[in-house]
């Protein structure tokens, strides 16, 4: 130990100046519970860093290579748990690209209404989190109180609030409920002005600005190189979404913009969630006023959807139809498929292969957010510490999608 | 080889063949319910309907029909082809042939499919067939539509009950005529047959007779829906949860191909079925035969024993070899048994060499009945194998009985459950250092000092050979019961406990052993185990 009084500009001691290790998550709040990232530190700024994911495998894409093909939908609606009805339809679309049918139109307005609802209560997540975690608090509760009505729409139509297992191959598991289209159409209403509200609030904030803008930067050709889709990819400026480029559903049917930024800074990330939420706003009311009130929702192919209970009870050929589906599975033709939609945070695409019997051979998912996740480490490199908060919530990476 | 189109897929074939056994050696399907392929033709259930292209330059047969036209709402003369049935109509070169190519014949099988199911019960959930029922698989793929007939279906007698092991439910034949069929030409035994007409239509049995041929459940298996039941199953199981396992029945020395059916979940055996093999059994197994499993749960010794006691593996190991230490190699006996596998005898055989062992015996069940159909009067299922491995050494065990009188047997090491004469248990009493490798109770686990539970043969794998010299592997369906082990592990500790080398480690290096001996060696003049 160096003596007390030894004066400083004579000593030859020299300050320790080598890199610090700091170990953040994966049971730390700003890493959402689920994300361990060690960081190689020098004062502040990160020189380092080496983002580790998976602590929330579960092994979905395994388990579904036991049940049947519709015991899949309880999986994937704990992918991305913030959005499971874009999930759920997704998976839908997929097994009914392989199997060459298409749900009756009502039930591809009743499934876009609902797709973009989820999306909206994404969004709300998203931003209100990252609003949260820079300290503002009100914009937060506003933004899950929106969301929390999304929710009780969801509920209304499902039965649960959050893991709906509502998508069936060939349409919904129940149709509209009477007053679905008045009820939407009260939420949208509501949560537009919160959007508005929230903007006030944030948008004159200095501080919020500061915390946001030119940080998290990441370059388009970056973006595109790492396999980014969704809202962070629209934040380079790159107008990629599959509802425009590949349209499904009747995607191709309505008006809407592809919001995108033009910094591609945590900033961007949020201002374009907000916009997306004002299109899906567009998308649903386009929806709800084309959805007919009346007509089938689930396509007439007994191969795959369900009798009605009292056809099962009282006729033989009833029973068999719900026999086969029921404990045989229903069969999806050998061979593979992918099939891709705009999931909350991108391009969420489903790899399925088939080998004709009623059990999936493999259900490869591809995640959006894991492949945004691998671009974290670049978007937070050369940053300031305090930085990885926001940075890392404006990508918005959901562990349960993320990881599977 | 001539051959024929079947939509666009050139079937080749052998003249005398019809059109269905054609395709179907060239792996085509054409959905049908009456014909068996071990079967004669009935061509009554109508479902194999295909229509047959007119030779070029003649005309096609036509019928003529009444068609509803949807746009006047009126019935409008057509005319539409004559199908045939491909279970009986015969190939000819160059034919042409549309199945599901033929808008005629796909309308003809929804039709016949409706039919069928017109009057049926909704039984789906009660009855044993479900799962594995060709209506429910035909329904899906040929007719997919909802049943138009809004009268009362006509009810049937359900129940009835055919003889020992058949119940009949008349509601859910479809008269296909295959169980009728089988009685008749498989069992030679004509004691089904078809009365009244048209709805009321039913199976009967024979008057003053019951359905109690040798192969009465080779009908239930024949049907291709749930209308007769085999008492055995009736309600035990549901298809979709068991597994199965290519098997060989161990019944009798025909060693026919099987399926053993299986639920992994509680490892119970509930059913064997046939296995198709055109070298030993086509198509069938005998009653007999289809009840045999019952024995791998029954009366099976499940912990090892001495003198009757229940005790661990480890001391019954210890006693053992303290038994067969008890006397001289001349003193010492060996006896094989034809009911176990080739690599359970190996592994005796080989221990016994090991041992020094002069005496060597075989061992199995009795005699029983035979017939020229499948059944052998040899009950056991390997007598041709144990007497190859042996190189034809090994005595019968009226043999060891005479031995064993004259003072001549120290100690036995005895593998299998059973002797052909159980009259001849009394000499085994007298043994005192008698060392036993047994499946079941019987006279040998008995009158044993040390009995080691042996797993049975749906326990392990095993290799069988049959009376005609066919080697056949039987593989495991589920784990061994109780404490049971295989009889081979069993011999390989026993010779670690005495110091013995035997000539292999590994099961695989047991079974190539055991398969250098060709079968076909046997002395043909040894008699069965169970006497002649």
């Amino acid at each position: 130990m160096e003596p007390l009084d030894q004066e400083l500009e004579s000593s030859e001691l020299e300050l320790p100046t080598e890199p610090m290790l700091l170990n953040v998550g994966p049971a730390h709040p700003a890493m959402h519970g689920t994300v361990r990232i060690v960081m190689e530190l020098s004062g502040e700024i990160i020189e380092r860093c080496d983002v580790q994911v998976g602590y929330l495998h579960r092994g979905f894409e395994k388990m579904c290579e036991r049940g049947n093909w519709s015991q899949v939908f309880p999986y994937v609606d704990r992918c991305n748990y913030v959005s499971p009805m874009l999930n759920n339809v997704g998976f839908a679309l997929a097994c009914e690209k392989l199997l060459g049918i298409t749900v009756p139109e009502r039930c591809q307005w009743y499934r876009m209404i609902l797709g973009e609802l989820a999306r909206m209560s994404d969004h709300l997540t998203c931003d209100g989190a990252m609003a949260m975690e820079l300290g503002a608090f009100t914009p937060f509760l506003w933004m899950i109180k929106g969301r929390e009505m999304v929710w009780e729409i969801m509920e209304e139509e499902t039965g649960a609030r959050l893991t709906h297992s509502f998508g069936r191959v060939g349409g919904m598991a129940a149709p509209p409920t009477d007053g679905f289209k008045e009820h939407t159409r009260a939420v949208v209403k509501h949560i537009l002005t919160i959007i508005d509200e929230v903007e006030r609030l944030l948008l004159g904030n200095r501080i919020f600005l500061d915390r946001l803008e030119n940080v998290g930067v990441i370059s388009a050709a970056d973006a595109v190189s790492l396999g980014w889709t969704g809202p962070c990819l629209r934040a380079t400026g790159i107008p990629y979404d599959v509802r425009k480029a590949h349209p499904y559903l009747k995607y191709g049917e309505v008006d809407f913009d592809v919001p995108v930024g033009t910094t591609s800074d945590s900033f961007d990330r949020f201002m374009v969630r907000l916009a997306e939420m004002r299109q899906s706003a567009r998308i649903i009311e386009q929806c709800l006023e084309r959805m007919a009130d009346k007509g089938p929702v689930n396509v007439d192919d007994p191969r795959v959807v369900l009798p009605p209970k009292e056809e099962v009870y009282n006729s033989i050929e009833g029973t068999i139809q719900h026999f086969k589906i029921i404990m045989e599975g229903l069969k999806l033709p050998a061979g593979e498929v992918y099939s891709y939609t705009e999931g909350g945070n991108g391009e969420l695409g489903f790899y399925l292969v088939s080998d004709g019997s009623g059990t999936p051979h493999r259900v490869r998912i591809r995640p959006p957010c894991f492949l945004i996740t691998a671009g974290l480490e670049r978007v937070i490199t050369g940053q300031m510490m305090a930085d990885v908060v926001p940075s890392f919530g404006s990508l918005n990476m959901i562990g349960g999608e993320c990881d599977r | 080889m001539p051959s024929f189109k079947l939509d666009d897929k050139d079937i080749p074939f052998e003249p005398g063949d019809t059109i269905i056994r054609a395709a179907q050696r060239a792996g085509v399907d054409v959905p049908h319910y009456c014909w068996h392929p071990g079967l004669s033709v009935a061509a009554n259930c109508r479902m194999c309907l295909v229509e047959l292209m007119p030779p070029p330059g003649r005309p096609a047969m036509l019928l003529d029909v009444l068609a509803w036209d949807d746009l006047h709402q009126t019935y409008v003369p057509q005319k539409k082809p004559k199908l045939q049935p491909a279970c009986q109509q015969a190939a000819a070169d160059g034919m042409v042939v549309k199945s599901q190519t033929s808008e005629h014949a796909v309308r003809a099988r929804s039709a016949v499919q409706e039919l069928l199911l017109l009057n049926h019960p909704v039984d789906c959930p009660i009855c044993d067939q479900a799962g594995e029922c060709r209506l429910q698989d035909y329904w899906l793929e040929h007719q997919a539509s909802k049943k138009r007939m809004k009268d009362e279906p006509i009810h049937k007698p359900k129940g009835v009950v055919f003889g020992p092991t058949i119940v009949y439910d008349a509601e859910r034949c479809i008269m296909c005529t295959r169980c009728v069929r089988v009685s008749a030409e498989l069992a030679k035994d004509p004691v089904l047959s078809m009365r009244e007409r048209g709805n009321l239509n039913e199976i009967t049995v024979a008057p003053g007779r019951q359905l109690d041929h040798g192969y009465t459940l080779m009908t239930e298996y024949v049907c291709p829906v749930g209308a007769l039941t085999s008492s055995d199953f009736r309600f035990k199981a549901r298809v979709w949860f068991l597994r199965s396992a290519r098997s060989t029945c161990v019944g009798c020395a025909t060693g026919c191909s099987s399926y053993t059916d299986f639920d992994p979940r509680n490892q119970k055996i509930y059913r064997y079925r046939p296995r198709e093999n055109a070298a030993v059994n086509k198509y069938w197994m005998c009653d007999d035969g289809m009840l045999d499993y019952q024995r791998i749960h029954e009366g099976r010794v499940l912990e090892a024993r001495i003198q009757g006691e229940g005790v661990s593996d480890a001391v019954a190991l210890e006693k053992a070899a303290d038994l067969i230490k008890q006397a001289s190699p001349q003193k010492t006996a060996i006896l094989l048994s034809a009911e176990h596998s080739n690599e359970d005898n190996q592994a005796l055989l080989d221990f016994g060499k090991a041992l020094g062992a002069l005496q060597l015996y075989y061992s199995g069940r009795p005699q029983g009945q035979g017939d020229d159909i499948l059944k052998s009067a040899d009950k056991n299922p390997n007598t041709a194998g144990v007497l190859a491995l042996s190189g034809g050494r090994a005595k019968p065990f009226t043999d060891l009985v005479a031995a064993v009188k004259e003072g001549k047997v120290g100690v036995l090491v005895a593998l299998g459950s059973a002797i052909g004469n159980p009259n001849d248990a009394g000499a085994l009493k007298d043994l005192k250092n008698f060392v036993a490798l047994s499946t079941h109770d019987g006279p040998i686990a008995d009158h044993a000092a040390v009995v080691l539970p042996a797993s049975s043969w749906a326990e392990a794998d095993g290799t069988f050979v049959n009376r005609t010299g066919l080697r056949q592997e039987s593989d495991r369906a589920i784990n061994p019961q109780g404490a049971s082990r295989p009889a081979f592990r069993w011999v390989q500790e026993l010779a670690k406990l005495l110091t013995l080398t035997l000539p292999w480690k590994k099961v695989s290096e047991l079974r190539s052993l055991s398969q250098g001996v060709d079968a076909s060696a046997s002395s043909p003049s040894a008699p069965p185990p169970g006497g002649e």
